[in-house]
């Protein structure tokens, strides 16, 4: 590859409107294009042509290493059929709905405190923003010990309120509230942060304004904080929705099974097995990648449909 | 030379695309595989003797550099990822027990190992572990590593105090049917508040499977995880639940580390680098622990392969670097640095391999090993083995932990392999 020739040409005018000469306009930008160049080039080698293809491999027949059969759209109608997958898109619902609200509810209250005047506020920012960067797989194996039955701190404290024990990771149900505490601690922090971010950039004076007309700060919040976080609640709630939608690592992690077991298995019952869970199974456990990868497209549209819904319920809250 | 700022600006610019479409070009031109002088092997930590690695790089240092790497991570995904884009693919590539079915159908991507004159090994090693290197086709793409035989790892105190045999050979023989070990666990449980012989009942199961000589599809890619020899496995481990024989502790969290160390989970039937593990996570328990066999006759969990990839340049050559490296001699040495139980009949008489383990008692574990090693049966393993096996496994979990109707789950399983035998082609 032969590089470009060092020589002075002429920089383009820039007061010429492009719409005159739209071919020579955009020709002449060239150095524009070539600096914004490596990012597309990049995302064209490493993201759309994977993703390309995926859609391909999803309509073949493919263990990974000898050659593909074409199997036309039979991955898609087992897909349709196949009750584990609904069942993991079932349980992944489950756990972001524990997750979420919980978490946004916290990052709100943790917000409103952090923006109203504290000492050390930058301290608490640190602080709240630590679980973020940790390791989610580190994290997970200490909420394993956290839920663990006998020798576990949530029972511990259960026995000392004067309640019964519970076998966390053994039954469904605390399956998935334990996957989703570690998602709501692990995110709470990193809501707060844009959420005071939101906060902050709400005028003063309206507070004065609602202060001099007798509002509290109950009022305060409902009439005024909120309507206007709107749009920063909107964003966090899309994020956290592509992001819970997405989790694997908490399950795998918190419900490693033995050697002689599938590490992808989401626990007892499955009830811990997200929907990427399930298509790592598919694909690594049975080598059926095929499959896998149109198990892959029908989480994408799950995600999709999803994010529609949550936008729609947001934006609608507030035209009412 | 005076270099404008927009000149030094456009130069770099150019500098980075050319890079950045240079690196793509290059992409489409490396060469597959050694070229002559270099001879890449892949394996993962622990999956051979890094003493014995470290000799062979000597030892081969004039005619070729071998390349060991170690890979860290999903290790299969990353092999055949490489070899399907038929880049930097290694010359010998070391292949996992657990994956080596998967493997099998695509033995053109190995060198068949019987064109190099693999035949005339075969005797050293174990016949069943060499018959699992074997392709449908017949050709040899693994070589044998290490295998891991079954025994069952148990604390003679408590038994001792349950008023069970506690010596390995008495333990071996009294305890040597599943029947007379489920009737221990009963004993077990009754004079020891808390003890289970058990930790769960799927390992009843995976154990059972293994001790048979067919799993759950045949070689003509035929369902047969609905017969008698899966069924008497499942209940059997539905009677090691009914007996309440298996604790409700899960494996690998504290519950089971301190019920462990406490002698409340007295006994472990497990693979021989199972040893391996007990010594790093219970370096208390130092002297406690003894090896007898497993219940219900030997049986194999894990061991690998090494193989030689189609990429491989200088195949005599790779395959000398192969059986140098797993000869009876080194084998011991990986036995001793890694816990690889060796597939060299010929490493059990070693004297380094029969010294007194401290950590059992002053036990010579080889005794134990040694025979169960010899003694495996032979299975199909399909590559279709580990999806239709799934079901059934996660339904004995079911009925362990959830307490899951038996005759339900049992069902329940069926069904599902029958829908997923119907997606790959299987027939039942």
């Amino acid at each position: 590859m032969a590089t470009a020739p060092l020589v002075e040409k002429p920089p383009a005018p820039v007061a010429e409107p492009p719409a005159a000469h739209p071919k020579k306009g955009i020709l002449s930008y060239w150095r524009l294009y070539a600096a914004i160049s490596p990012f597309y080039l990049l995302f064209l080698a490493f993201g759309l042509i994977p993703v390309g293809f995926s859609l391909y491999l999803s309509f073949h027949r493919w263990d990974g290493l000898g050659s593909m059969e074409y199997a036309g759209l039979s991955q898609y109608r087992y897909l349709l059929s196949d009750t584990d997958f609904w069942s993991s898109i079932g349980n992944t619902l489950i756990i972001w709905a524990l997750a979420t609200f919980p978490m946004i509810f916290l990052a709100m209250i943790t917000a409103v405190m952090l923006n109203s005047a504290v000492r050390f506020k930058n301290v608490y920012r640190f602080a709240y923003f630590l679980p973020n960067v940790t390791s989610v797989v580190a994290v997970a194996i200490i909420f394993g010990s956290v839920f663990s039955t006998n020798f576990g701190l949530v029972n511990a404290l259960l026995q000392a309120v004067g309640l019964d024990q519970i076998a966390w990771l053994n039954t469904p149900w605390g399956i998935k509230v334990a996957i989703a505490t570690l998602m709501t601690w692990q995110w709470t922090g990193y809501n707060a942060i844009i959420f005071l971010a939101g906060l902050q950039t709400i005028p003063g004076e309206l507070y004065e304004a609602a202060r001099m007309d007798g509002a509290g700060p109950v009022q305060t919040f409902f009439r005024i904080t909120l309507p206007l976080m709107r749009p920063v609640l909107l964003f966090v709630l899309v994020i956290s929705t592509v992001t819970g939608l997405q989790s694997f690592s908490e399950p795998q992690v918190l419900l490693q099974s033995t050697a002689n077991e599938s590490t992808f298995s989401g626990g007892p019952d499955h009830a811990g097995r997200t929907m990427v869970l399930y298509f790592f199974q598919q694909t690594f456990d049975n080598n059926d990648f095929g499959y896998g990868a149109a198990v892959a497209w029908g989480i994408f549209l799950v995600v999709v449909i999803f994010s529609i819904v949550n936008w729609r319920l947001v934006q609608r809250r507030g035209e009412d | 030379m005076r270099l404008s700022r927009r000149g030094l600006l456009r130069a770099g610019l150019a500098g980075t695309a050319a890079t950045a479409l240079g690196g793509l070009a290059s992409g489409c031109a490396v060469p597959t595989g050694s070229t002559g002088r270099n001879m890449v092997l892949w394996y993962w930590s622990g999956g051979l003797s890094d003493t014995v690695v470290k000799k062979a790089k000597a030892r081969y240092d004039s005619a070729v550099d071998l390349d060991a790497i170690q890979i860290g991570g999903y290790y299969r995904s990353k092999l055949i990822t490489t070899m399907t884009g038929q880049a930097h693919v290694p010359d010998i590539a070391g292949l996992k027990g657990e994956d080596m079915a998967s493997y099998l159908p695509n033995a053109d991507q190995f060198v068949d190992l019987r064109t190099l004159g693999a035949e005339k090994l075969k005797s050293q090693y174990l016949d069943w572990k060499w018959q699992q290197g074997v392709a449908p086709d017949g050709s040899l793409v693994g070589f044998p590593i290490d295998v891991g035989p079954v025994v069952q790892y148990y604390q003679p105190a408590v038994y001792e105090k349950a008023g069970l045999a506690y010596e390995p050979d008495d333990v071996s023989k009294e305890m040597g049917t599943w029947d007379q070990f489920f009737a221990a666990g009963e004993q077990l449980k009754k004079r020891v508040r808390g003890a289970f012989i058990l930790t769960d009942i799927t390992s009843v199961f995976e154990m059972s499977i293994g001790q048979g000589t067919q799993r759950f599809v045949d070689e003509d890619k035929h369902f047969i995880g609905d017969q008698e020899h899966v069924r008497v496995c499942w209940d059997r481990a539905v009677e090691a639940k009914r007996r309440g024989l298996a604790s409700s502790i899960v494996t690998g969290t504290p519950d089971s580390i301190s019920a462990t160390e406490s002698g409340e989970l007295p006994s472990q039937l497990n693979a021989s680098w199972a040893a391996g593990d007990l010594k790093l996570q219970y370096p208390k328990t130092k002297g406690r622990w003894r090896v007898a066999n497993c219940p219900g006759g030997p049986s194999n969990v894990g061991g690998s392969f090494l193989a030689i990839t189609k990429a491989c340049r200088e195949p005599e050559k790779a395959f000398e670097i192969i059986t140098w490296l797993l000869n009876a001699d080194n084998q011991a040495q990986g036995f001793m640095d890694a816990g690889l139980f060796p597939s060299t009949p010929a490493s059990y008489e070693l004297k380094k391999l029969r010294e007194n383990d401290p950590f059992f008692g002053d036990q010579i574990t080889m005794d134990v090993y040694g025979p169960a090693a010899e003694k495996i049966p032979v299975a199909f393993n399909s590559p279709y083995d580990v999806a239709l096996g799934q079901p059934i496994r996660d339904e004995i979990k079911n009925v362990g932990v959830l307490g899951k109707n038996p005759e339900k789950a049992w069902k329940d399983a069926m069904s599902k392999c029958r829908r997923i035998a119907d997606h790959l082609g299987v027939s039942y």
